[in-house]
């Protein structure tokens, strides 16, 4: 990475009136980085983007990108490029006119002007539709749109908030494409906010897992995905089985789980469905349901400790609600964490 | 965003030019001086009390409520049942009808005042009282007709279907099933009209003869000739009046609902 | 959705009838005098009309006002707009009522103060003369001045109140992201936000405008009998000189002023919803 500290943020704290959204925040994103902001809403997220921005000022800490310090910088001035959940394409303008607004705002006219534009178009393939107003335009390409507007602008960094939560599966498919193309073409730094798991980890360098303000945890996905740090971050990347250990035994809320096992020094750990074993194990459970779903079959167990996700491949004999299943939880499948 | 200051300062003024003459006003009628000035010299409540013994205020009082309360209540009269024409029928004429039922808000009242005065009360001797009841009456309409309607639109119409289906003639549909649904409207309507009408200058300038009289023509009248702060508490008077009486309707009524 | 015709016209009737007969006939026939002359119609009425210096001077003012008060309503509208819909909604709602309690008030009230405020030992003679600016009080009462700002103040609230709503049906996020591509305030202002209200500004520039125009108190009381409006000079014409002519020229006027704006409104109206 040829700047890993391209854009930082240092001990930024950003409130909303009373309530603090963001506390003491410390991130540092390297050059070219496509880094996804992760979490519930509520997190700070889209607060930390916006103040990105320059759209939110901080109460305390700083923002440095490209070794100066943007942190008074009017949003205006900061040659941050922002793609908004909503598009906030200016209605009363042409596609071309759009895209073309900030290039004009910098001075640029005539065919100096036109030739960006129309480039900016065609990269995201809508070269067709400059003459066309936003409302004529699916949501789709109308973010295409969005897209355009902001890198003619070659920003030094650019936002997106949500980009792929408004579209269908197919449209996401695309999206995350284009997004991917724009990324390796320019090598733009691109920052985005999500509280899709799947996002997240299909389109990040490094993911940074938000919650109450605060950083959970950051790393690339794989990271992120196998080796959650916490209660908090298992449960967000998928995992459905998730214990916490103390006094040497392992507990599901207040009950034990009586695994044989020896148990890892750590805070808990975190089981995804497909760790399950079923039908054979030092556990017992009854059926509670089953489900088809296509390659797998879901089942969900009563037990004594509570209900347990368990996954297993269609192929297997299918275990019935109602049925008695003796089931193991393997260690060695889980993913430890280090904090509740 | 840094804007919170001057918005502020804006703002402020804005309500300080809105506001602050009435408030003026008020503080003048409690005047304990003999003229009309501001900051009033001492604190008196005598002319708030001349203004209920002045003989042709309580006499144009008179006057403007009856206008006020009857010409709205005769506007609803007309005006329900054209609103529920316009709203619930496929009326030949639609278009037409409303523009002549609303065009009284477009001309000015001044001139709707003297072609009464010209061409009703003094060629065929229409007593000038029921010219300027006509008046207000016509004044009221539109608004009569605008408020209804909005209700009405809000009001679906199969439930009076239902209604007939399950029995109901069509008039017993519309005072069982219609009118307790939009009475908040009516309500709201007949405030707005009996504001409109109490408040009214132009249209009664020339309709006003010995004895006959709006209290707003009369007050200016009186103005003209007088200069003293009994103007000043009758306004003040009379915008609580108006005032309290929408603050009520709000209250009450959710009043801003329906205009 | 009932169907049957002679029902509706049943109850529609009374009420188009007797706005018909009260006020429709006699306000057309009061019109249709400005062109009656002895030889039939004409139009010598308008040509004495406007031949006269008064007159003229009396309508252009009339318009002049009208297009002052719409103008610095307007930008003032919009300055109190913006404080007023970036407030949180209880103090929104708060404001807003505010602004909407004068048009409560009787305009007799409303202007009346501004004698009291504007006369020679009026609110602000007394301030200029404590401030030491002028030695003999100025006479700002019965004149334009004193007209322009009793018509702002009464019609202030109109403009304000459509601005507002033009404001809040802004798209989301198209001011912020005007912004993040490099626009100061006055761009913003001026590329996005005046296109995208400008039916809210007709709107409220139609309301008052046409208020300016066919104000009578104000003008009766702020300009008295020296500053005239057109209402007041038909007041004037019809009391004093028995000239009907000329009030129905005037009124004629008056109405076609009226009308006219009105029909912009309706055009905008239709056109808003149509898209």
């Amino acid at each position: 990475m040829s700047d890993p500290t391209y854009l930082t943020l240092e001990g930024l704290t950003l409130r909303y009136g009373d309530t603090v959204a963001v506390e003491g925040l410390d991130l540092a994103i390297g050059k070219g980085e496509l880094v996804a902001l992760l979490g519930p809403s509520g997190c700070g997220k889209t607060t930390t983007m916006r103040a990105i921005a320059g759209l939110l000022a901080p109460s305390a800490g700083a923002i440095r990108l490209d070794g100066a310090d943007i942190t008074r910088v009017a949003a205006n001035r900061r040659q941050v490029g922002l793609v908004f959940q909503s598009y906030a394409l200016f209605p009363h303008l042409t596609v071309f006119d759009n895209v073309g607004f900030g290039l004009r705002l910098k001075g640029l006219r005539g065919t100096a002007l036109r030739d960006k534009i129309e480039a900016g178009l065609t990269s995201v393939g809508l070269a067709a539709y400059a003459g066309r107003k936003p409302p004529e335009l699916s949501g789709g390409q109308q973010q295409r749109v969005a897209l355009a507007r902001s890198m003619v602008m070659e920003p030094k960094v650019l936002l997106l908030d949500e980009p792929l939560s408004n579209l269908d599966a197919r449209l996401r498919l695309d999206m995350r494409t284009e997004l991917q193309r724009v990324q390796a073409q320019t090598g733009v730094t691109m920052i985005f906010v999500t509280h899709d798991q799947a996002e997240a980890l299909a389109l990040a360098d490094r993911i940074v897992v938000m919650r109450g303000g605060r950083i959970e945890q950051i790393g690339a996905p794989e990271d992120i995905y196998n080796r959650p740090v916490s209660r908090f971050v298992a449960d967000f990347v998928g995992f459905e089985n998730i214990f916490s250990i103390r006094d040497g035994k392992l507990w599901a809320g207040e009950a034990v789980v009586p695994l044989p096992a020896a148990l890892p020094a750590v805070a808990g750990l975190a089981f995804r469905p497909r760790s399950v074993v079923l039908g054979a194990g030092p556990l017992n459970g009854v059926v509670r349901g089953a489900s088809f779903a296509g390659g797998t079959r879901e089942y969900v167990l009563d037990t004594p400790f509570g209900p347990i996700k368990a996954e297993a491949d269609a192929g297997l004999p299918v275990h019935e609600p109602g049925a008695n299943v003796a089931f193991d939880l393997p260690i060695g499948q889980a993913a430890p964490l280090k904090a509740d | 965003m840094s804007l919170r200051f001057p918005a502020a300062l804006v703002l402020s003024l804005v309500i300080l030019f809105l506001i602050g003459p009435f408030l003026i006003i008020v503080a003048a009628s409690f005047s304990a001086g003999d003229t009309l000035a501001f900051p009033p010299q001492g604190f008196s409540l005598k002319w708030i009390a001349k203004v209920f013994t002045v003989e042709s205020f309580r006499q144009s009082f008179v006057t403007s409520m009856i206008l006020a309360v009857g010409g709205t209540l005769v506007a609803l009269a007309l005006g329900v049942p054209a609103a529920y024409a316009m709203s619930r029928y496929r009326l030949p004429f639609a278009e037409t009808v409303r523009t002549i039922v609303s065009a009284p808000v477009i001309v000015p009242g001044i001139i709707v005042g003297l072609a009464l005065l010209r061409y009703v009360v003094v060629p065929m001797g229409v007593p000038i009282t029921l010219a300027l009841f006509l008046a207000h009456t016509a004044l009221v309409l539109p608004y009569a007709v605008r408020v209804v309607s909005a209700s009405l639109a809000n009001l679906r119409s199969d439930i009076e279907e239902a209604a007939i289906l399950l029995g109901s003639s069509r008039l017993g549909a519309f005072f069982d099933i219609v009118l307790p649904n939009i009475r908040g409207g009516i309500l709201a309507a007949f405030i707005l009209g009996f504001v409109t009408s109490f408040n009214q200058v132009p249209v009664s300038l020339f309709l006003s003869g010995p004895g006959v009289r709006t209290l707003p023509v009369d007050m200016l009248g009186y103005m003209e000739i007088v200069f003293d702060p009994s103007v000043a508490a009758l306004s003040s008077l009379l915008a609580f009046l108006s005032m309290g009486i929408v603050l009520a309707a709000e209250r009450f009524l959710g009043f801003s609902r329906y205009v | 959705m009932f169907h049957n015709r002679t029902e509706a016209l049943l109850l529609a009737l009374p009420a188009a009838a007797f706005a018909a007969i009260v006020f429709l006939v006699p306000v057309v026939v009061l019109l249709s005098e400005s062109f009656r002359s002895p030889a039939g119609w004409s139009l010598a009425a308008y040509w004495t009309f406007f031949s006269e210096p008064l007159n003229q001077a009396v309508f252009w003012r009339t318009l002049k006002l009208g297009l002052q008060v719409t103008a610095v309503s307007a930008v003032i509208g919009y300055a109190a707009a913006f404080a007023i819909v970036s407030l949180p909604p209880g103090s929104k709602g708060r404001m807003v009522g505010l602004i909407m309690l004068p048009l409560m008030i009787s305009p007799v009230a409303r202007t009346y103060a501004w004698i009291v405020i504007l006369g020679r030992t009026g609110i602000v003679n007394q301030a200029l003369h404590g401030l030491g600016l002028t030695d003999a009080p100025l006479r700002i009462l019965f004149s334009e001045t004193a007209i322009f700002i009793g018509l702002l103040q009464l019609f202030l609230p109109l403009m304000i109140i459509s601005l507002i709503s033009a404001l809040e049906n802004l798209p989301r996020d198209v001011v912020p992201a005007a912004r993040v591509l490099g626009a100061n305030w006055l761009q913003i202002f001026w590329k996005v936000i005046l296109p995208l209200t400008r039916e809210g500004l007709v709107i409220g520039g139609t309301l008052v405008f046409t208020g300016s125009l066919t104000a009578y108190i104000t003008p009766a009381i702020l300009g008295g009998s020296k500053v005239l409006m057109l209402e007041t000079l038909l007041y004037q014409r019809v009391t004093v000189a028995n000239d009907f002519v000329s009030a129905s020229v005037i009124a004629l006027i008056l109405v076609v002023m009226s009308f006219a704006t009105n029909l912009l409104l309706k055009r905008i109206a239709t056109a808003r919803a149509r898209t």
